[in-house]
């Protein structure tokens, strides 16, 4: 639910876990990342900008909730930059990544998931032709991801640190 | 596995279940504290991922938490959450200081946080190892916890590296939710219980008819 800013006339979209939001400047577009990927997906001419809460690496064909998976989370993205811009957005947009911590010490293959979304997401948007420009992955800490459409920048917090950008 | 393999009367089977563990478990924590603390299960119930946002407070809240894994029949971790200055009080009152006297997290007042988490996380651990099947032959079921570890964590990302097992497999994941209440202090207090995939196939073993018995 976008929330306004009235001091900077800033509105603010969060992104909860497996979905993902399409907005213009001026908009932060927010998300808390554990083990998931967030994709920010960027056009500075337009000022256009997408952020994506990925879970996992592959739908394996399941539809029903496509902000989840990484193959199916991006293609969404672009269909509705796509729309919003009334033209194919692709060849104008960058790419930053932000996530894949891993917190608990485990063996479980699952605690790998965010190293998977990672390698997921950095093949889709090689496939597509999509440059990705910054990346700020791994650890064991959650992230605080904020992308101001009207920069491209995207802040990074961690808790109890600074913000810093990417 | 899917999001309908927990049955309603499951889920009330684990609620009662945890009831129990939560009555077991709140004279030790008083004895522990050494004022009464009443534990309770506020919640148990299947959470589509999109509307895991907030369960805990705000998304960006940093929140003390000790979290242990578990192991044996059932896998998974459960996690004590401190919210706001809680875990600080909770200290205060541990080490018989006057309300406020802590104001950080050194090494002793992390170490009271996680003596706390492991009394009440085994109180439950063993509430549910006693109700979890058995094969023939087999005794009473052990669920081993780990050691208790202390971090900070923004309370939405401490929810998604909980969950994360669950949501590999499942479009709902099972939040498991306790609430605190001490004579005469504010304990802001979540006990999360979070089965791995494969521990929520275990308690999908559970057997309905149970529910009258325990």
């Amino acid at each position: 639910m976008p929330a306004s800013n009235p001091a900077e006339n800033t509105t603010e979209v969060f992104v909860p876990m497996g979905k993902w939001a399409v907005a213009q400047a001026p908009t932060l577009i927010r998300t808390l990342l554990g083990s998931c990927v967030g994709v920010v997906l960027y056009d500075r001419v337009s000022r256009w900008g997408s952020v994506a809460h990925i879970v996992l690496p592959d739908s394996r064909g399941d539809a029903k909730l496509p902000g989840k998976y990484a193959d199916t989370a991006i293609p969404a993205m672009l269909q509705d930059l796509d729309r919003a811009l009334g033209r194919r957005s692709v060849p104008r947009l960058c790419a930053k990544l932000v996530g894949g911590a891993s917190m608990f010490q485990s063996t479980s293959a699952a605690m790998n998931i965010g190293k998977q979304n990672h390698d997921a997401v950095e093949r889709i948007l090689a496939e597509l032709g999509i440059p990705i420009i910054a990346r700020d992955l791994g650890g064991e800490a959650g992230r605080r991801l904020t992308l101001d459409t009207a920069s491209g920048i995207v802040s990074i917090r961690v808790p109890g640190g600074a913000d810093h950008e990417i | 596995m899917n999001d309908s393999s927990l049955s309603d009367m499951q889920i009330r089977l684990l609620a009662t279940i945890f009831e129990r563990g939560a009555a077991a478990g709140s004279p030790a924590l008083s004895r522990w504290i050494g004022r009464p603390v009443r534990m309770s299960v506020s919640s148990v119930e299947l959470v589509e991922l999109g509307e895991l946002s907030g369960r805990l407070g705000p998304d960006d809240a940093t929140v003390a938490v000790c979290s242990m894994s578990f192991a044996g029949r059932l896998d998974g971790m459960v996690l004590l959450v401190f919210h706001g200055d809680s875990g600080l009080a909770l200290v205060d009152l541990l080490l018989r200081r006057p309300e406020g006297t802590t104001v950080e997290w050194s090494e002793l007042e992390r170490s009271a946080a996680c003596e706390t988490a492991n009394i009440v996380g085994c109180a439950y651990l063993n509430a549910l190892a006693a109700h979890l099947p058995r094969g023939s032959g087999e005794s009473v079921e052990t669920l081993i916890p780990s050691p208790p570890h202390f971090r900070h964590e923004f309370a939405g990302s401490l929810l998604e590296f909980a969950l994360m097992e669950q949501a590999l497999v499942l479009e709902r994941v099972l939040l498991i939710e306790s609430r605190f209440e001490a004579e005469g202090t504010k304990l802001d207090l979540t006990l999360l219980f979070a089965p791995s995939a494969e521990g929520l196939d275990a308690l999908a073993r559970l057997d309905p008819r149970d529910i009258g018995t325990i």
